[in-house]
């Protein structure tokens, strides 16, 4: 699996951020004039954001879900979160 | 009939003043500005946000008139961040500096919309009424050094969408993160300037030519949203609101909760206040959420029609202020038996464009 958006320290976009629904009890990516609804894995990968490599976050996500082999689903979900400009690469300058 | 709280707003226009240093001709806010000059006080405002926020919405539009020019707007932002609600605000940015940039990132803003009304200092100006080209440029340049995310809100109409591409270049230029393109919504004192505003259909085309061709050049970061006029492009109309009394409402400066910000036009219409009711009461109870919610109010041609779930009638001001029945569907659907009433407005803008007139204060 190659990624479109070659990525390797994934960092959540200014304005783009992790919040916790109450009322409808979704974990919820938030950016400008829009909302993407995340399951637990998407809520646990969007958390590792962080400026870590790539590698760092398969790794804690392994850690975990013990036993999965994310790294394929976790690539297509970093190209999706890219592709509509909520991560970027924190080891490059925007 | 659905249960209202099944489907919980996610949207809430905080309109907390229509005071405006600007006299936009495309203005959404009343023609009558002058009846609606008491505002909410701020403690007022700070329990709608939290009212809000315990409701569902995710999304707060801080808008006006300019919101900046309340002074306790440092306060409101702070406070509508603080109930965990995803903060924006529209500005036409010529009362704001680097200083209050900072203030509004310190209070947690998550979100700058910028208005620009031409690439041409000149135009801009003109149209705007007032000198504010250069300070929404330098509002656009700090607010991104800052690290906002900006979207940069242009208006488009027959006195600028020859310029289209340059818009786009202005986009790129000043590095913003999205540029709205947004043709005329033919409401409010754009309704009353519909044959000064809207385009030919020549113009139209090569606009939308422009805009394709630089989204496939690429537009180098920059996020462009290009929304059609219904007028010309649309066979059925826009889902406005995504459906009256759906997922967004709006307040207005005085306290008024209306399902959009436009629908105080239509008379007859009784609007709730926040100094009497909870924004839940206002949702799930206030007959004029509930008076267009749903399919059950539709006449024909849409109660039969299997678009009726897409576009819900379309807009309810525009049927309106078109045909005079807010039960009508809307007159830009080819089914609507008023649609002669579009291509009219159409045939109109083919002929010399009449003088503005500009948004003034009075009564």
């Amino acid at each position: 699996m190659t990624q479109k958006f070659p990525i390797t320290y994934p960092v959540l976009a200014n304005g783009t951020r992790y919040r916790w629904d109450k009322v409808r009890n979704q974990h919820q990516l938030v950016f400008p004039e829009g909302m993407m609804v995340l399951n637990e894995p998407g809520r646990a990968i969007v958390k590792l954001c962080d400026g870590r490599s790539t590698d760092d976050l398969i790794a804690a996500l392994k850690e975990t879900y013990p036993g999965s082999e994310p790294s394929d689903d976790v690539f297509e979900f970093l190209d999706q979160l890219a592709e509509r400009g909520l991560i970027h690469d924190g080891s490059v300058d925007d | 009939m659905m249960d209202p709280l099944t489907t919980r707003p996610l949207a809430l226009l905080a309109e907390v003043t229509y005071r405006c240093p600007l006299q936009c001709p495309y203005c959404s806010n009343p023609l009558e500005l002058g009846r609606y000059r008491k505002e909410l006080d701020t403690s007022t405002w700070v329990r709608v946000f939290r009212e809000a926020a315990e409701l569902g919405v995710v999304q707060l539009h801080l808008s006006g008139g300019e919101p900046l020019v309340r002074r306790d707007i440092m306060e409101l932002v702070q406070e509508a961040s603080r109930a965990g609600l995803y903060t924006n605000m529209s500005t036409g940015a010529t009362v704001v500096d680097d200083r209050k940039l900072e203030q509004l990132r310190e209070a947690g803003l998550d979100h700058l919309q910028v208005s620009l009304l031409d690439t041409e200092p000149e135009s801009n100006d003109r149209l705007a009424g007032a000198a504010s080209f250069d300070r929404k440029r330098q509002a656009v340049l700090g607010a991104k050094r800052l690290g906002f995310p900006v979207t940069l809100n242009v208006v488009l109409h027959r006195q600028n969408l020859d310029r289209i591409a340059e818009v786009i270049a202005i986009a790129q230029e000043w590095k913003v993160n999205r540029l709205e393109l947004a043709h005329t919504q033919y409401t409010g004192w754009a309704f009353r300037n519909r044959a000064a505003l809207m385009p030919t259909r020549k113009q139209l085309e090569r606009a939308h030519e422009v805009v394709e061709s630089a989204r496939a050049a690429g537009t180098g970061g920059v996020d462009v949203l290009h929304v059609l006029p219904d007028y010309y492009f649309d066979q059925y109309p826009k889902a406005c609101l995504q459906g009256w009394g759906m997922v967004s409402m709006s307040v207005a400066p005085d306290g008024f909760v209306l399902p959009c910000q436009t629908a105080r036009e239509i008379p007859g219409l009784e609007f709730p206040n926040v100094s009497e009711y909870s924004l839940e009461q206002i949702w799930t109870d206030a007959p004029v959420f509930k008076r267009f919610r749903g399919t059950d109010w539709m006449p024909e041609p849409c109660r039969s029609c299997d678009k009726k779930e897409v576009d819900f009638g379309g807009c309810r001001c525009q049927a309106f202020l078109m045909t005079g029945d807010v039960n009508a569907t809307d007159p830009v659907c080819q089914l609507s038996p008023q649609h002669h009433l579009v291509d009219e407005a159409l045939k109109e803008a083919e002929q010399d464009a009449p003088p503005l007139h500009f948004r003034v204060m009075s009564s």
